[in-house]
C-alpha cells in the first residue's frame, strides 16, 4: 500500500471528526505557538538590548566604586576618595588599550530659567564623555579648554530639558539658574545635544551638562570624581583594557574590590544571559504544554483505534499487513501534530507580531524556529503515535472482526 | 486446495478451556462449493477462520493450496489472505466512511495495484455485482442485498481461488439471499473454490457438497447429488 493512501485515509478519518481532532489538537497548538512566541519575542527583545546598548556609545567600560565588604553595613569614606579628576590622563597614559576616558560626577538640581523650573540630573564630565557615546550638539558649542581649565559657569542641555525650560525661545546665551541647597548659581547656556531618545536605563535628553571641574570647585567643592566612562580600542582588546585599567587600581590600592571597572561585553552578555534565562523558563513552559499536546495526540489515537477495531479487522482480513495498520495511525497521529503545529505556528507568530510591535522591538520568526516547532511537532505525533498504532498493529483479525 | 488434518482449536478463557474444534479433517478440492451446517457453538465460524488463515489450529496441520500454514508469519498470513481468499461476512463488513468503489478497492490496495488499474477493475467487479450506478455511494446509502453484493465484488476483486461467506445469507430476506446465492454460483462456475456457513438447508441445497459440524466434530460429510438451481427452487 502506498504512503499516499495511507495519508488520504488518515486525512479522511480526521476530517470526520473536526471538532475532535481539533481539540486533541489544543495542546500542541499552544505548545507550538508558545515556541514561536517565545524565541520570537526573546530573541526580538535581546536584539533591542543589543542595539540600545550599542546606542550608548560602543565597547564602554564604565570605572565606578566598588562595594566595600565586612565593615558592618557602613559605606566607608574610602569607597568615594578613589578617583581624581587628573587620574584620567593617568589611566590613559598607563592603558594602552584604551582610546578615551572621561571623568564624570553626576548630580542633580534645580533648574530655573525665568517662571520655568525643572529638577535636573546634571552630568560634570569633559568632551571625551561626549565622542565616546554619540552625543552631538543639535546647537551651540561644545566645552573649551578654558571652560574646564578655568572652571566657567557654562552649560549644555539635554534636548528634552531645552523645550521644558525654553520652548520656543533659541536658549543660547540666555542664562539659567541651578540651586543647590541654600546656594544659587548662574549658568550660560552655550550648546543644546541632539535627541537620543531613552536608551536602557538611561536617557540624555532629560539632562544638563557641566564641565567637570565647574561641578568640582563651585557647585559642590569636591575633590573626587564618581568615576569614569572610557572606551576600549576595540570589542577584541575590551577585556584587555579593563585588565589594564584594574591593574592600575590595584598598584594604588592593593584591592581590587575597591573598584568596579565594566567592560559593555560584560553587560551585553548580561543581556544575553537574561534573555536565555527567559528563554529557558518559557521553553520549559512550552515543553510542558507540548508534552500535554502529545499526551492529547495519543488520547485521540487510542480512541479512534478503538473506536475503528472492526475497521482494522476488516483492513486485515483483506491482506493489510501490520506495517500498513501501523503506518496508518502514526501517519493519522503525524497529521494531527502537524496540523496542530501549523496553527500554533499562525497563532504564535500573530501573538509575536502583537508583543514585538507593543515592546517596540524587531519582529523575528527565523526558518529556524519554524523548523524546530515543525520538527518538534512532528516527532510528538510519532512518539506519542507508536503506543498507540503498535496496539492497532498488533490485534488479533478474528477479535478485531467480532468487535462490537 | 484446503486441507485440515486433525485440527483443534482451544480457547483458554481464564481457568475454563473451550475446545471449539476437536480434532477436524476435511479437504476441500479446487471448484468445489461446500456448505457448513451445525447447530449454534458447533464450531463453524471457528474453522472458517483457521481456512481463512485469520486464525490458526491449536492442534493439527492446515495447508491451503499446498502451504502449510503453521510455518508462516503474519505477515505472510496476511499476504495469503490477500491473494487466495475472498471473504462474505454475515454483517457485511464495509467500511462505513468510504465508497463502495473505495471499499472495493481495498484488496487491490494492500497488494499494491497503481490506483489506476485500481479504479477500472473496482468498476469491473461493482459491474459484475450489478451496482456500477452505486460505486460512489456510501454503504449506509443502500439496502442489505447491495451491500452483501458490494461485499462480493470486493472478495472477488484480487482474483483469489477460495471464497468464503459465513452466513452471508444471514441478514437478508429470502429473495434477496437467492440473489447472494445466484452470485456465489456464478463464481462457483468460474472455478473458484466456495466455501459457506448457513443455517438454512434452503441455501444449502445450492452446495455440491454439505459438512455438518456438531460440537466441533465433523457429523456427517455428504456430497449433494442434486444441487438446488436458483429461480428453480420450488
Ligand atoms: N474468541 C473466543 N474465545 C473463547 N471462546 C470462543 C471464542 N470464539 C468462539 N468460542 C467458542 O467456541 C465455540 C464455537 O464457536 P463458533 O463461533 O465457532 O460457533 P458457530 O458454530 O460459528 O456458532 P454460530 O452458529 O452461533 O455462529 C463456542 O462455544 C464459542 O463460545
Ligand atoms: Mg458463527
Amino acid at each position: 500500500m502506498l504512503i499516499i493512501d495511507i495519508i488520504r485515509v488518515a486525512l479522511k478519518s480526521l476530517a470526520g471528526n473536526r471538532l475532535r481532532s481539533f481539540l486533541s489538537m489544543l495542546g500542541i497548538i499552544i505548545g507550538v505557538a508558545a515556541v514561536i512566541a517565545v524565541v520570537a519575542i526573546s530573541s526580538g527583545a535581546e536584539q533591542q538590548i543589543l542595539d540600545s546598548l550599542n546606542n550608548l556609545g560602543t565597547n564602554m567600560i564604565t570605572i565606578s566604586h566598588g562595594m566595600t565588604r565586612g565593615t558592618g553595613g557602613r559605606i566607608s569614606q574610602s569607597t568615594t576618595d578613589l578617583f581624581t579628576y587628573e587620574m584620567a590622563d593617568q589611566i590613559k597614559a598607563l592603558c594602552p588599550d584604551l582610546n578615551n576616558i572621561a571623568p564624570y560626577v553626576d548630580g542633580s538640581g534645580l533648574l530655573v530659567y525665568n517662571d520655568t523650573n525643572v529638577q535636573g540630573r546634571v552630568r560634570a564630565t569633559t568632551p571625551e564623555f561626549f565622542e565616546m557615546v554619540d552625543l552631538d550638539l543639535a546647537q551651540g558649542r561644545m566645552f573649551s579648554e578654558a571652560d574646564l581649565e578655568e572652571s566657567r559657569l557654562v552649560v549644555i542641555l539635554g534636548s528634552e530639558v531645552a523645550t521644558d525650560l525654553f520652548g520656543e525661545t533659541n536658549p543660547i546665551g540666555q542664562e539659567i539658574k541651578i540651586t543647590r541647597g541654600n546656594y544659587k548659581f548662574s549658568l550660560n547656556v552655550i550648546g543644546v545635544f541632539e535627541s537620543k531618545g531613552q536608551v536602557m536605563f538611561t536617557n540624555y535628553d532629560s539632562q544638563v551638562f557641566l564641565p567637570v571641574t565647574t561641578w568640582m570647585n563651585r557647585l559642590q567643592s569636591i575633590k573626587y570624581v564618581n568615576g569614569f566612562s572610557a572606551q576600549a580600542r576595540s570589542n577584541e582588546v575590551a577585556e584587555i583594557a579593563v585588565a589594564q585599567v584594574e591593574y592600575f587600581f590595584y598598584q594604588r590600592y592593593k584591592d581590587l574590590d575597591k573598584v568596579n571597572v565594566t567592560s559593555q561585553t560584560e553587560m551585553l552578555s548580561m543581556a544575553s544571559d537574561f534573555a536565555n534565562t527567559f528563554k529557558i523558563l518559557l521553553g520549559g513552559i512550552a515543553s510542558i504544554a507540548l508534552l500535554v499536546g502529545g499526551i492529547g495526540i495519543m488520547n485521540i489515537t487510542l480512541v479512534s483505534v478503538t473506536e475503528r477495531t472492526r475497521e482494522i479487522g476488516i483492513r486485515k482480513a483483506l491482506g493489510a499487513k501490520r506495517r500498513v495498520i501501523l503506518f496508518q495511525f502514526l501517519i493519522e497521529s503525524c497529521t494531527v501534530s502537524l496540523f496542530g503545529g501549523l496553527l500554533g505556528l499562525g497563532f504564535g507568530t500573530v501573538v509575536a507580531m502583537l508583543v514585538s510591535h507593543l515592546g517596540g522591538w524587531p519582529f523575528q520568526v527565523t526558518a529556524f524556529s519554524v523548523a524546530i516547532a515543525m520538527g518538534f511537532s512532528m516527532m510528538i505525533g510519532l512518539f506519542f503515535g507508536i503506543y498507540p498504532a503498535s496496539r492497532a498493529a498488533r490485534l488479533d483479525p478474528v477479535d478485531a472482526l467480532s468487535y462490537e | 486446495m484446503i486441507q485440515l488434518q486433525d485440527v483443534s482449536k482451544i480457547y483458554q478463557m481464564g481457568q475454563v478451556t473451550v475446545e471449539a474444534l476437536k480434532g477436524v479433517s476435511v479437504t476441500v478440492e479446487k471448484g468445489d462449493f461446500v456448505a457448513i451446517m451445525g447447530p449454534s457453538g458447533s464450531g463453524k465460524s471457528t474453522m472458517m477462520n483457521i481456512i481463512g488463515c485469520l486464525d490458526r489450529p491449536s492442534k493439527g496441520m492446515y495447508k491451503i493450496n499446498g502451504t502449510n500454514v503453521e510455518k508462516l508469519s503474519d505477515n505472510q498470513l496476511a499476504e495469503l489472505r490477500n491473494k487466495e481468499i475472498g471473504f462474505v461476512f454475515q454483517q457485511f463488513h464495509l467500511l462505513p466512511r468510504i465508497s463502495l468503489a473505495q471499499n472495493v478497492e481495498l484488496p487491490l490496495i494492500y497488494a499494491g495495484v497503481s490506483s489506476k488499474e485500481r479504479h477500472h477493475r473496482a468498476q469491473e467487479a461493482l459491474e459484475l455485482v450489478g451496482l456500477s450506478d452505486r460505486a460512489h455511494h456510501k454503504s449506509n446509502e443502500i439496502s442489505g442485498g447491495q451491500r452483501q453484493r458490494a461485499a462480493i465484488a470486493r472478495a472477488l476483486i484480487n482474483k483469489p481461488s477460495i471464497i468464503l461467506a459465513d452466513e452471508p445469507t444471514g441478514n437478508l430476506d429470502t429473495k434477496t439471499g437467492e440473489m447472494i446465492m445466484s452470485l456465489l454460483i456464478d463464481l462457483n462456475n468460474l472455478g473458484n473454490t466456495i466455501v459457506l456457513v448457513t443455517h438454512d438447508p434452503e441455501i444449502a441445497a445450492y452446495a455440491k457438497r454439505v459438512v455438518r459440524l456438531r460440537d466441533g466434530l465433523i457429523n456427517s460429510d455428504e456430497v449433494n447429488p442434486v444441487p438446488r438451481v436458483v429461480g428453480g427452487g420450488e
